[in-house]
């Protein structure tokens, strides 16, 4: 039986605080639910976003998904001086 | 009176040529951030790295694109460029701007960034360089709401649309690339405020062969104006040019001496295909062979113009040289309608059958020019449904063997093995 998507969402999440690596490309997630298209991933991944359970970060040319707690955030890194 | 000593800045300021030392030298008496990007910008030249740290997290709620974060790793030093974010904003189609627009666009990155703008980026995007995240909302509340502009694309988003200025000034577009870039804007605006893909995506729409946005070089999805059926001749034309009474090039080259217009010389020689010739004071084609190199209708656009039957070619997969070096889109579909009346249905198919394969097909950080070249043009013609075809062949095959699909043998793979034994024992 196909996934809801409470049920996928669960899932990226689920794989988003478990992966070793904090962020991850959106294909990482289609494995999620094999049965759905990359596209339909994809919104419910944004979705995520949108609602602040998940959040982007961009290199300019990359974007990568992670979960608030884990993410990458420079603008409170120390920088080297 | 400047802030930081920059010597090796400096010389870049010699010469006869504009400098943008000088630029943001002057924009820092009234910027005062700008003396700290050329003093991180003369670190870096001592140092030999970046001092940029790498991406981040800021943007403007609901968009996952337009906003690229950027922070120095030395903003003790520098501290004008702690943040120093960058803002893409959306293109005019054909980049039409009205002064009174681009007034209102200083105005506004003069109120909450720098001053510093890059015109365009090479997707089309106007960008605006340097400003603190905690601008960002009220700028993109400004820019929507009082200017009606948008954010363009960033990131693994569809890159803003852009096209030539088309059907509005020039005689030779095949089709309204202007409506074209402004519908599929509006139809894909998801794809272009958030992440869809492996890696970004662009559209690129020129309205014929001469390409003015460079699409075949510079987009993953090209579509180019061209024509079916003959090129129109106006012979009495043509003996103007012949004549000399008629400037060749509209006139473009004219401050030279280039002497008396040659027709052999600089059309009928210069044709790639030789499909040129003349016959008396009449100008022949043989328009099976021409591949709509422009060059003819270029030099003389009074004689010459495209055929009637008009539409625009498909070609895939271009990139500037990030991984493998930059590669030229693939005609992947020689002719396609371009029809307003069907609201560009059938290339909406075309780029979502594309997007659908590479989405699936495509490896992280890979461009689809690079998915088409791992898989090969034969693999990607038939997830298109494209039979292949003379043109889509660019050069005698290098490779000895033949592979051929079950379906294309007789019987297919099964082979009775007993039957084979009985005549060739092992």
């Amino acid at each position: 039986m196909a996934m809801s998507i409470e049920e996928v969402e669960a899932a990226i999440i689920a794989k988003a605080t478990k992966s070793p690596k904090p962020q991850l490309y959106i294909k990482d997630f289609y494995e999620c639910d094999t049965e759905r298209k990359p596209r339909d991933i994809k919104k419910i991944a944004n979705a995520l976003v949108t609602k602040g359970k998940m959040m982007f970060w961009s290199s300019g040319s990359t974007t990568m998904y992670a979960l608030p707690e884990r993410i990458k955030n420079e603008e409170n890194a120390e920088g080297i001086n | 009176m400047a802030k930081h000593a920059t010597p090796l800045l400096d010389e870049l300021e010699k010469g006869p040529w504009p400098s943008f030392v000088t630029d943001m030298k002057r924009q820092a008496e009234t910027h005062p951030e700008c003396w700290d990007i050329l003093g991180q910008l003369e670190l870096s030249y001592k140092d030999k790295i970046t001092h940029w740290k790498h991406g981040g997290i800021v943007g403007v709620f609901g968009y996952g694109g337009g906003i690229v974060g950027r922070y120095s790793d030395v903003p003790k030093k520098f501290p004008g460029v702690e943040h120093f974010h960058t803002v893409r904003i959306a293109q005019p189609s054909g980049l039409y701007y009205s002064t009174k627009n681009l007034r209102a666009l200083m105005d506004l990155w003069d109120k909450y960034g720098s001053g510093m703008t890059n015109m365009h980026g090479s997707t089309g995007d106007m960008i605006f360089l340097g400003t603190r995240t905690e601008n960002l909302e009220p700028l993109f509340w400004d820019l929507t709401h009082d200017l009606d502009q948008d954010l363009g694309g960033s990131g693994s988003n569809l890159r803003t649309p852009s096209c030539c200025l088309g059907e509005s000034r020039c005689e030779w577009s095949c089709y309204d690339t202007q409506d074209v870039c402004y519908h599929l804007t509006m139809h894909y605006q998801d794809e272009i405020h958030r992440p869809a893909f492996p890696y970004k995506f662009k559209f690129k729409f020129s309205g014929c062969p001469n390409d003015c946005v460079a699409a075949i070089a510079r987009s993953d999805f090209a579509l180019l104006g061209t024509w079916k059926d003959d090129i129109r001749i106006n012979q009495a034309a043509v003996k103007e040019y012949v004549a000399g009474n008629y400037p060749s090039n509209g006139g473009a080259h004219a401050g030279g001496d280039w002497g008396k217009f040659d027709i052999k010389k600089e059309v009928i020689n210069l044709c790639p295909t030789g499909c040129m010739w003349m016959e008396g004071d009449e100008l022949k084609i043989d328009n099976a062979e021409c591949n709509r190199c422009m060059h003819c209708i270029n030099v003389m656009p009074r004689a010459l113009k495209p055929g009637k039957e008009k539409g625009a070619t498909v070609c895939v997969g271009a990139k500037a040289p990030i991984l493998d070096g930059a590669q030229f889109a693939t005609m992947v579909i020689p002719f396609i309608e371009v029809s307003k009346e069907n609201e560009y249905e059938n290339l909406i198919d075309v780029i979502e059958q594309i997007w659908d394969w590479w989405m699936e097909v495509g490896k992280n950080r890979e461009r689809v020019g690079e998915t088409m070249q791992r898989v090969g043009l034969p693999t990607f013609l038939r997830v298109m449904e494209i039979d292949a075809m003379p043109q889509h062949v660019k050069e005698p095959r290098s490779n000895p063997y033949v592979f051929w699909k079950e379906e294309e043998v007789e019987g297919g793979w099964e082979r009775d093995v007993q039957a084979f034994r009985r005549k060739h024992a092992a």
